[in-house]
């Protein structure tokens, strides 16, 4: 306990020096608004249901984006690893896409969707899926013959052994794609968000800033920047707990 | 004592085609029988192709030409009547020692509180008892091979197939295994195929020891090796260590050969 | 452990020939081709009449689109801009953050204090504080370049103090033994010998400089070829959108190829190069 407070010390120490800072007028009260007056204005965005009503949007659009990038990603490298014929026809899609910034996407989903909750989710879905599909793909790839091979002659069909050999293999490193999925997503969604919405934490960050309600964009900024370091950490213990079988 | 030939291999060659490379010709006309609840040996030097013969009888991949049959009808496929043993233990390593054991049985849609009594049963056969909720990362390297043989059995295959299962133990756990690996093979008696290239362990374990030629693999020759008791000092016996060194001297011109042949 | 798609070679075959060299080539010609493939399918498509030429436009279209750009001088502007503020960016990253990352490995002070800014900023959408930047920089150059200095330091710390780490320890002693002094040490012997490593980081801090620069610019306008592709989108400009792209997907990947071939050419000497 002692370790963990001795090692987040520093950030407690940069909170004060902000709130002397900001209350000994160092800075401009507009640039800089004292911590105290950030957590007010937070608790009146909770109160008022803005800060829920647009973060339940943004939560709902990265999560659903997601878990389509998860489950189509993640099937597809399987698939991939497993049929030659899918191999050969999807990755050199994937090699392609790869090197492409995922951000270059914001504008045609727009064009497509517009600027609501479906052009958030496919640019997520879209940007998302490339890195799980790799780390579904090398993941099933590293498979060991001898354990299919096991699971056929205790009676598993192909089909079978795909559920239960091939994608519990793959899980280490496909995790690890989705870990990567996850941070990406954030940025799609904040970014888009910022860029062009009517909804959503981007949009009540840029909607603060245009009315110079500072204290409350400082707020929002810093609560979206905590849940995504929150959401890295908490699906670190999940991989922690879904591979605790290993060494 | 022995029964009708369970396994019969009829003129079976196979050759590898890896995708790069040539192709390597494994095994040339390997005919041979093994008998119903016999413990049979395929003993040869290192890639002579007596693993090969052994997944080629497990229906893992089809044979190029010839074709090998269990109980009359061709191998076409793996299935539960040819249960098998890999040297590395191929265990779920995302399951726990209970979990391995069970996985055969649930695949035979074995009602739940049945396969669970099976499973305890299993674990107390292989002296296990204690760790069934150990993941295999947790375990040592005969504890693993003794899953393994757990979860093979679980299902109760006629036949067993063992690719150089104790390969990967040191010798103390080896020896150990051998002597666990006859008794429950006296209780539980099965038809057993395996494969090995050390000499003394094929003689004091098998009936028969097949001696395999270097690549490409052919069946030099076949020897009887039934003792009347299979206690551990059998191995100090001059019957045995006659034995053995008839069946060293036929392997060890086999393995000179396949030497030369990997050396630069 | 053999893969599924290798179970028919046992470990004793070997492989045909010089194979190196040909294996890299015939995986090139097969890149081409299936890029090729896609770009086919792309104008087959979109002739097709099964999408309209707004939700997909022609390739034929889009690159009429680009070399017309370039004829009048708007791509190489736009380019230019992206590149220079996207690249200044970049620069300014992996000097502070090599820098830093030195000074984290070697002052404990420096070290505790940066670290859990490191490991909580890491995983923050750290685009979230481009608001707050344009509140105290402004709406030019300086708060762009800014937010990509911030994003792309991270990776160069982390892996500067990873490459640091784990440079022989038998290097530093021996030097030392040899009166090199505090800073020679570092920029003599440390440095280089964790360059792979943090070279890695520098290979992982590009793309993402390009990403920021572009997302940047897409929400604060102006020039730069994010900036461009976004008021294309809201013009309901489908060929400028999917220029935009190709563009972008262009740059990126000659960005990542240029790093590689840098890599190659400075870790000649390094034992990396002759684990290949």
């Amino acid at each position: 306990m002692t370790r963990a407070i001795v090692r987040y010390l520093p950030l407690l120490i940069l909170a004060l020096a902000w709130e002397a800072a900001a209350r000994l007028s160092l800075f401009s009260s507009l640039a800089l608004p004292p911590l105290s007056g950030i957590a007010t204005a937070w608790a009146d965005l909770i109160r008022d249901g803005e800060l829920l009503d647009n973060g339940l949007t943004s939560i709902y659009r990265g999560a659903a984006g997601l878990m389509l990038a998860v489950a189509i990603g993640g099937g597809l490298g399987v698939a991939m690893a497993s049929s030659r014929a899918v191999n050969v026809l999807l990755a050199p899609l994937v090699e392609i896409f790869y090197p492409l910034p995922k951000s270059a996407l914001i504008p045609v989903t727009a064009l497509w969707l517009g600027f609501g909750d479906g052009s958030k989710i496919l640019l997520i879905f879209l940007g998302c899926m490339i890195p799980v599909t790799i780390g579904a793909y090398n993941g099933a790839r590293g498979s060991d013959h001898v354990l299919l091979w096991s699971a056929r002659s205790m009676g598993a069909s192909r089909l079978r052994t795909l559920w239960d050999v091939v994608v519990p293999s793959a899980l280490p490193e496909m995790l690890n794609g989705i870990r990567t999925a996850l941070a990406l997503s954030f940025i799609l969604l904040v970014s888009s968000e910022l860029i062009s919405a009517q909804q959503g934490f981007g949009y009540l960050i840029g909607f603060l800033g245009d009315t110079g309600s500072y204290p409350g964009m400082f707020a929002v900024v810093l609560t979206v920047a905590f849940l995504g370091f929150a959401a890295d950490r908490v699906f670190q213990l999940l991989m922690g707990w879904l591979l605790r079988w290993r060494e | 004592m022995n029964g009708h030939a369970q396994i019969v291999v009829e003129e079976v060659s196979h050759t590898y085609r890896p995708l790069r490379g040539r192709p390597v010709r494994a095994l040339a006309d390997v005919s041979l029988e093994v008998r119903s609840r016999e413990f049979f040996a395929l003993l040869g030097p290192s890639g002579c192709g007596k693993s090969t013969l052994l997944y080629l009888v497990g229906g893992f991949f089809p044979t190029e030409s010839g074709r090998i049959l269990v109980d009359g009808k061709p191998v076409a496929a793996p299935g539960a009547d040819r249960g098998i043993v890999f040297q590395h233990f191929a265990l779920f390593p995302w399951k726990t020692v209970q979990a391995n054991i069970l996985y055969g049985l649930e695949r035979q849609g074995m009602p739940r509180a049945e396969r669970e009594a099976r499973a305890r049963a299993l674990v107390d056969l292989v002296g296990l008892r204690g760790f069934e909720d150990s993941y295999p990362s947790q375990l040592s390297g005969g504890m693993k091979q003794r899953t393994a043989i757990a979860r093979t059995l679980a299902i109760d295959p006629s036949i067993l197939l063992m690719d150089e299962p104790f390969g990967a133990l040191d010798a103390q756990t080896r020896a150990l295994m051998q002597t666990e690996l006859l008794g429950i093979w006296r209780r539980t008696p099965k038809t057993v195929i395996f494969v090995t290239h050390d000499v003394q362990e094929a003689v004091y374990l098998a009936d028969r020891v097949a001696v395999m030629s270097a690549r490409p693999g052919r069946i030099k020759t076949i020897v009887e090796t039934r003792f009347g008791d299979r206690d551990p000092g059998l191995i100090r016996t001059p019957e045995f260590v006659e034995k053995v060194d008839e069946i060293w001297n036929l392997v060890r011109i086999e393995a000179i050969k396949a030497q030369d042949r990997e050396a630069p | 452990m053999a893969r599924v798609g290798d179970l028919s070679a046992p470990a004793a075959v070997r492989r045909e020939g010089g194979g190196r060299s040909l294996n890299a080539a015939v995986r090139f010609a097969a890149r081409s081709f299936s890029l090729a493939l896609l770009l086919i399918a792309w104008e087959l498509i979109a002739r097709s009449g099964k999408v309209t030429p707004f939700m997909l436009p022609p390739l034929s279209a889009v690159v009429e689109r680009i070399y017309a750009d370039a004829a009048s001088g708007a791509l190489w502007t736009n380019l230019g801009l992206t590149l220079y503020r996207a690249l200044a960016g970049f620069f300014i990253a992996t000097a502070g953050g090599i820098v830093l990352g030195a000074a984290m490995s070697r002052l404990r002070l420096v070290r505790w204090f940066f670290d859990p800014l490191i490991s909580v900023g890491f995983p923050m959408p750290k685009i979230a504080f481009l608001p707050i930047i344009m509140l105290w920089l402004g709406i030019y150059d300086v708060s762009k370049i800014s937010m990509v200095v911030f994003d792309a330091i991270f990776p160069v710390v982390t892996a500067t103090l990873a490459g640091l780490a784990a440079v022989d320890k038998e290097l530093i002693w021996s030097a030392r033994n040899m009166g090199a002094r505090e800073h020679e040490l570092i920029w003599q012997v440390a440095l280089p010998a964790a360059l792979p490593q943090i070279f890695t980081g520098l290979q992982v801090a590009l793309p993402i400089a390009l990403i920021v620069e572009i997302v940047v610019e897409m929400a604060m306008g102006g020039y730069g070829l994010g900036a461009v592709m976004m008021s294309a989108s809201r013009f309901a400009d489908s060929r400028g959108v999917f220029a935009g792209i190709v563009e972008i997907a262009v740059v990126g990947y000659a960005l990542i190829k240029a790093m590689a071939a840098i890599r190659r050419r400075l870790l000649l000497w390094h034992h990396e190069a002759q684990a290949v």
